[in-house]
């Protein structure tokens, strides 16, 4: 299937070339090799600290890179969607309302001085708000919606901006099962249908094994890429992270190879026995 | 972008001609004051009608609704950053500078305006950088301008204390045509400048960082809207006074967060808000023989309490009704 898409839509989109990057004096990913084609959904795990956010950051240009390069495709330049994390995103004081929320994505370099924006942009919203599913919602206030619907409106600003290629930084936090299988549905439908390419950080990695095409394992270096499928196990995953001694001390590097409950809590863990049995 | 840059550069340097030679206030007063004079007769009040019939009280009175519009339109983004203070801590600064200028001679709102617009600058970026929080870079900034306000009054002799008591407390017989002029003009630009801005802000406020990758100029939006803030905040020290500016930036604007749903309503409230505050306390302070900057914040702080009470007992009266059903 995964081979199948990349196929069908060909052209590579996103090319991480030996990318190393410093944040505050330490090398937090080093040598990335990285490539993503059109209409791939690809998740990023790892453990916290394990550069998965820098990673989409210097993808995004925020930070800069020490080595290496980050190149987008000529098709979508200018045009990458940024979901950040949902607990952090939005400030609680918000009087906002779902429809001007998702509005505020439609401002680009071109549009930003436009009080009031094109005729074009608010049709293009109202079909956004329609996609992520949230017409019934649209006059509310941003404050007043669930988890999971805050961030279908996080997504749906990121769609606004007319972005192919979708970054998202743990956008299932603190959004409960049912909630995230929909938005994990979302997102499947918007690769299929809408041929967005998407790169998601996450740490459940329950329901990403059900929908996402590929896995990308980070821990500083990149420990595993590959298909869903073949996704190590959890011991395997111990192990692989043992290969390179991270720390210095052997006592830290122990207690990690010991508990990867780091990399995936606990009830996570019995969710994917569950669902397993 | 750099099209966006060449008119402002354009803008600031002729902008200074602009108001010499364009008498805007003048031209507002000519219009508007016919209709004034006739509104009179529905005035109530013995003092108050005096506001619509004078010209060197229409002035007072134009200049603070005016001013109040803007200042409720800044106020919404402002409570939105979390930064309600910043408006009371630039007034501090005009303050301070407003008493050297006077102490060593020089004309006090200009030197105020550029002492702001740079410490606006400051604050914005210290708090930016994470090397102090919002809060406390203006408390600091505050306390530290207020209190050489007030030495250097106090070390340059009597007359210049009863001169900066106007700008502590705002004095409105300090709005001659010349300032009335310079008032208008600042408060239009700085309308016209928060309408482009408008979506543009908004985005900043929640969410710098997917604003930037938007493309919407981050850095410049920011340095604009540091400038503006000042620019505002000493024009509304004449009216007001320093110590008062919060009155008509954060109230308003809080006002009408209690009350609105949508932003664009949030931002429309405020301003009216801020005009039927302005009135009220115009009104109250001629009736009564009190002074305006301090009956107008009076009257906002009793507004904010009515709403906020009124919204309270809406929301009561709606839950029991909920809970019975």
């Amino acid at each position: 299937m995964t081979t199948n898409l990349s196929l069908v839509c060909g052209e590579e989109i996103l090319q991480v070339s030996g990318l190393s990057v410093n944040r505050s004096g330490v090398e937090v990913i080093s040598d990335i090799n990285l490539s993503v084609n059109c209409g791939e959904f690809v998740g990023i795990v790892g453990p916290n600290g394990a550069g998965k956010t820098t990673l989409i950051l210097t993808i995004l240009g925020i930070l800069k890179p020490r080595k290496g390069h980050v190149s987008l495709s000529k098709a979508i330049s200018g045009k990458v969607g940024w979901v950040p994390q949902a607990a952090t995103s939005l400030p609680k004081n918000m009087k906002i309302t779902v429809r001007e929320f998702i509005q505020l994505g439609t401002l680009d370099s071109a549009t930003w001085f436009l009080p009031f924006g094109t005729k074009y942009d608010k049709q293009n919203v109202s079909k956004i708000i329609e996609t992520v599913g949230l017409t019934d919602y649209a006059e509310t206030r941003i404050a007043n919606l669930s988890g999971g619907q805050r961030q279908r409106a996080a997504i749906g600003k990121a769609l606004a901006s007319k972005a192919d290629l979708l970054l998202m930084d743990e956008p299932m936090v603190g959004v409960d099962l049912k909630s995230r299988n929909s938005i994990m549905k979302l997102l499947d439908d918007l690769c299929h249908t809408q041929n967005k390419t998407i790169v998601m950080i996450s740490h459940d990695l329950a329901s990403m094994k059900r929908t996402v095409h590929r896995m990308v394992y980070l821990e500083q270096h990149i420990r595993y890429d590959g298909s869903t499928n073949d996704f190590p196990e959890l011991s395997v995953l111990a192990d692989l992270r043992g290969i390179e001694e991270t720390h210095p001390e052997g006592l830290l590097s122990e207690v990690d190879q010991t508990a990867p409950e780091d990399i995936i809590t606990v009830w996570q863990k019995d969710e994917l026995r569950s669902r397993k049995s | 972008m750099i099209a966006v840059i060449i008119i402002l550069l354009v803008v600031v340097i002729f902008l200074p001609i602009l108001i010499a030679t364009v008498d805007l206030g003048g031209l507002l007063i000519e219009g508007l004051g016919p209709i004034l004079e006739s509104l009179e007769p529905l005035i109530p009040g013995e003092w108050f009608p005096l506001y619509f019939t004078r010209v060197y009280l229409q002035r007072p009175l134009i200049a603070s609704l005016v001013v109040s519009m803007v200042a409720g339109f800044m106020g919404t983004f402002l409570l939105m950053r979390n930064l309600a203070l910043i408006g009371d801590g630039l007034a501090h600064v005009s303050f301070g500078a407003i008493a050297v200028a006077l102490a060593v001679g020089w004309a006090p709102l200009e030197f105020a305006l550029i002492i702001c617009v740079i410490s606006a600058l400051i604050i914005e970026f210290l708090s930016e950088k994470g090397y102090l929080t919002g809060d406390s870079a203006i408390a600091i900034f505050l306390t530290g301008m207020l209190g050489l306000g007030l030495v250097v009054s106090y070390v340059s002799g009597d007359s210049a204390i009863r001169q900066i008591d106007g700008y502590l407390w705002g004095n409105l017989n300090l709005i001659d045509a010349e300032s009335f002029n310079n008032i208008i003009w600042v408060s239009l630009i700085s309308y016209i400048t928060l309408a482009i801005l408008y979506r543009s802000l908004l985005a900043i406020c929640i969410d710098p960082i997917a604003s930037q990758v938007q493309g919407i100029p981050v850095f410049l939006i920011t340095i604009i809207w540091s400038t503006l803030i000042a620019v505002v905040v000493v024009s509304m020290v004449q009216i007001v006074g320093a110590l008062l500016v919060t009155a008509l930036i954060v109230t308003p604007a809080a006002m009408a967060q209690l009350t609105s749903r949508s932003f664009f309503m949030c931002v429309v409230l405020s301003q009216i808000f801020g005009i039927i505050t302005v009135l009220l306390g115009l009104y109250y302070s001629a009736e009564l023989g009190t002074g305006s900057g301090s009956m107008i914040a009076l009257v906002s702080a009793v507004l904010f309490v009515v709403i906020a009470l009124t919204k309270g007992v809406v929301k009561m009266f709606t839950a029991t009704n909920q809970n019975t059903n």
